[in-house]
């Protein structure tokens, strides 16, 4: 095998994992709906909407300071 | 004293509100007397023979470019940031009086700088890379404010009390990476006081002069690498951050898909500095390198479109509010002439149509459809969402403002198609043969042809500048008019009739 | 995964700084590893080539000018040879250009001359109708930067080697030396003898005679850098 032939190989191999990775992250993302701390991705989109400087945060810095 | 409730801070973006108008007006009115210096070259004697010199053409140019992207939509940036930076983090820079001062710092470092970079480029000191012609001393002063605006900008993020930053703040810290990499990249160079003749001189010449590092096809390769992206990182990043604030809050809607900006985020991270190469097809750098960035150029339409679409999907439902509102308008067409030079772009770099469109006035009519339709638009929308929240005053005119969206619609409609046709015809004609074989034309064959596309280029300039002079009218007014009640409005800008 | 770093800014921006200069690392290395070498008969500029060339900069004439002929025959056929990488060797800054509204200079020296150069930079008009060129009088009476360029010839030839008072080969077999002055005076005396060679060919009397008490107008230092164009 030369060294065309490997590179043709290698680069679909490489394609077809960024296609895998890449959508299988879109797949979680829509999967999982929440984050770590338990928050639904959209909820982010409020913090442009809530932006008052004495709204309450989407997800505080800390829960114990915000009591 | 007795101090009233937290509030937001403005004080600096409204210094930097001051810059982005002011730079604004400088940088166009000089674009629209090259545009009819083109079309009409006895302009270049505008203030008759004695200062030639320093109204010509060529010495006007690059004044063009860098008030645009340096000062103008610079300012814009630095102008929102200071705004949306404090809202989505929700912290005030009153709560640190270092953040301030840094804040005025920037500012007062931006001001100097701006008045260095014009004085030196109207003396013709430049190191003629296109967006770098700095020489080293302003390089410095560049890097030094940049980095002014970093530390402000970690240090707000550092007292944040919203945990999780919000879309824009990635944009902003992205502008903020990339352009100071890129910057210190292509602008490596050698002073040349240093220099020791073997006589033993030294301090010889011009103490400002420098050397670049690269030379010839690695200098052409690291200047497009910095010239392509500083359009990515000047133009694109930061535009994409005011947006993903400034349409959601004034329409009253949430983002349409917060996962889909994640991936448009990355991609676009990943992707945007791939591209570089495309100005550089069919030269002499290396082939792998031309077809690499072709390719990445066209895979480049899905991170934009992403953010693009995203921004459309957010007015589902809501679209009365783009014919009641001229804010909104701005921003719906400025979203949409983005898709159309995210499109256009990828077009211009397939190589068979670049082998047409290089140096031609095509791509001349790209960057103003992406700066005027998109950026510009858009830093306008901005600046008059915050005014009233800033000046807490209702806008002066809305009449005003739909006028002007229609004039500078107009503007950009004449200045895009007249650079088509302008660009395509004269790539056309450069590489016509005749039935031996021989060239049809001569290059000036090639330049009368244009004169027609140059003066209707001219007046959709000049029609830009004048709605843009009606914007500077409106904020202007908006800043001197009655004050409305102190308490402001969740979305929708307050406009007098 | 990913909302992880949009909670933690400092990896947030790690990330984001390795992810912008992956492709930088990728693409633009590599090339570096095979610095531009010079093709036979690319030789240094001299110190009236370089001064003119600092004129050609500081005027932006690359605003306008392109130097770089492509692989077409429309373009081989208009402006010569196709360009090869090697022929900028000592080019710093390239001045590729971005954009031909007028046409390209890469190899203006084969086909244009000194004389051509005088009546064209003085009144574009009078020699191509049409032109949308502005004038460039002041060049005829602005004295050109000898020691600045200088300054950067010591510069190059110290830090990247430029191979001044060396022999450099040409086409066509034999060998050249471009001198380098061992003085600032020295290199002022080697830039008025160049000097003097392209003001004999020129009509215009003030840069005659300018040229006759010592003095280099920037014209005569833009035709030199122009003529060697080739």
């Amino acid at each position: 095998m030369d060294i065309a032939q490997l590179q043709a190989y290698g680069y679909f191999a490489l394609t077809a994992v960024l296609v895998i990775i890449l959508y299988s992250y879109i797949f979680h993302l829509y999967r999982a709906k929440k984050d770590a701390d338990g928050v639904d991705y959209e909820k982010y989109g409020n913090m442009a909407l809530n932006d008052d400087i004495d709204d309450a945060p989407v997800s505080p810095v800390s829960n114990d300071k915000e009591k | 004293m007795v101090k009233g409730p937290l509030e937001y801070d403005y004080t600096v973006a409204k210094m930097f509100m001051f810059t982005t108008v002011v730079l604004g007006i400088v940088g166009m009115l000089i674009g629209v007397i090259l545009a009819f210096q083109l079309a009409f070259p006895q302009i270049n004697l505008l203030l008759g023979e004695g200062l030639a010199e320093y109204t010509n053409f060529s010495r006007l140019r690059p004044l063009h470019t860098d008030a645009v992207i340096f000062g103008f939509t610079l300012s814009g940036v630095f102008a929102t940031w200071y705004y949306v930076g404090q809202r989505v983090l929700k912290v005030s820079m009153a709560e640190s009086p270092l953040l301030m001062f840094l804040g005025k710092l920037h500012f007062w470092l931006y001001v100097a700088t701006v008045a260095a970079a014009v004085i030196s480029l109207f003396a013709g000191i430049t190191t003629s890379k296109e967006y770098a012609e700095f020489e080293w001393p302003i390089d410095i002063a560049i890097v030094i404010l940049w980095v002014v605006w970093g530390i402000g900008m970690f240090g707000l993020i550092g007292i944040r009390r919203e945990k999780s930053l919000y879309i824009s703040v990635w944009y902003y810290i992205a502008t903020f990476l990339g352009v100071a990499m890129l910057y210190l990249f292509n602008n490596m160079e050698v002073p040349t006081m240093f220099a020791t003749s073997a006589a033993g001189e030294s301090g010889i010449g011009d103490w400002y002069h420098s050397v670049s590092m690269y030379a010839g096809t690695n200098d052409a390769l690291v200047q497009w690498w910095y010239g392509h992206n500083a359009v990515a990182f000047g133009f694109t990043v930061p535009i994409v951050a005011m947006i993903y604030y400034f349409l959601p809050k004034e329409s009253g809607q949430a983002i349409y898909s917060y996962k889909l900006s994640l991936l448009s985020f990355w991609g676009l991270m990943f992707v945007y500095l791939w591209a570089g190469g495309h100005h550089l097809l069919y030269s002499t750098v290396p082939d792998w390198m031309q077809t690499m960035a072709s390719i990445f150029s066209v895979i480049l339409i899905l991170p934009s479109w992403g953010s693009a679409i995203n921004m459309l999907l957010t007015m589902k439902g809501e679209w009365q509010q783009v014919a009641a509102s001229p804010l909104i308008k701005f921003m719906v067409l400025g979203s949409t002439f983005y898709m159309f030079s995210t499109l256009e772009g990828p077009i211009q770099a397939i190589k068979s149509v670049n082998a047409i469109a290089h140096f031609t006035d095509w791509i001349v009519g790209h960057v103003h459809d992406g700066v005027l339709g998109w950026v510009g638009f858009m830093i306008m929308a901005a600046l008059f969402h915050m005014a009233p929240r800033v000046f807490k005053r209702e806008l002066y005119s809305k009449s005003l403002m739909a006028v002007q969206f229609w004039i500078q619609t107009l503007g950009v409609v004449l200045y895009f198609t007249s650079m088509w046709i302008a660009g395509i015809t004269q790539g056309m004609m450069w590489r016509a043969h005749d039935e031996f074989g021989n060239l049809a034309y001569s290059f000036i064959d090639t330049v009368t042809v244009l004169h027609p596309y140059y003066a209707i280029r001219g007046i959709g300039g000049l029609l830009y500048l004048t709605g843009f002079l009606m914007f500077a009218y409106n904020i202007y007014k908006t800043m001197t008019s009655r004050p409305v009640e102190e308490h402001e409005l969740q979305n929708a800008s307050p406009m007098g009739a | 995964m990913f909302h992880w770093l949009e909670k933690h800014p400092f990896f947030f921006a790690v990330g984001v700084f390795i992810v912008i200069s992956f492709a930088g690392l990728i693409e633009i290395l590599p090339s570096f590893a095979q610095a531009s070498r010079p093709v036979i008969g690319t030789a240094p500029y001299s110190t009236l080539e370089l001064a003119g060339r600092h004129v050609y900069i500081s005027n932006s004439c690359n605003a306008c000018h392109s130097q770089l002929v492509r692989p077409f025959k429309s373009e081989t056929d208009r402006y010569g040879h196709y360009s090869l990488s090697g022929e900028y060797a000592y080019d710093r800054p390239f001045l590729w250009g971005s954009k031909r509204t007028g046409p390209d200079l890469m190899r203006v020296g084969n086909y244009r001359t000194t004389d051509w150069h005088e009546n064209h930079m003085k009144d574009p008009q009078s020699v191509v109708p049409g032109s949308v060129m502005p004038a460039y009088r002041w060049l005829f009476t602005n004295s050109s930067d000898i020691e600045t360029a200088f300054a950067e010839q010591l510069t190059v030839e110290k830090h990247f080697g430029v191979p001044y008072n060396k022999e450099i080969p040409l086409k066509d077999g034999t060998t050249k030396v471009v001198k380098i002055g061992q003085s600032v005076a020295e290199a002022k005396a080697l830039a008025l003898e160049e000097a003097k060679v392209i003001a004999a060919d020129m009509k215009d009397q003030d840069v005659k005679d300018a040229v006759a008490r010592g003095e280099i107008p920037e014209i005569v230092a833009l035709i030199a850098y122009m003529n060697s164009l080739k």
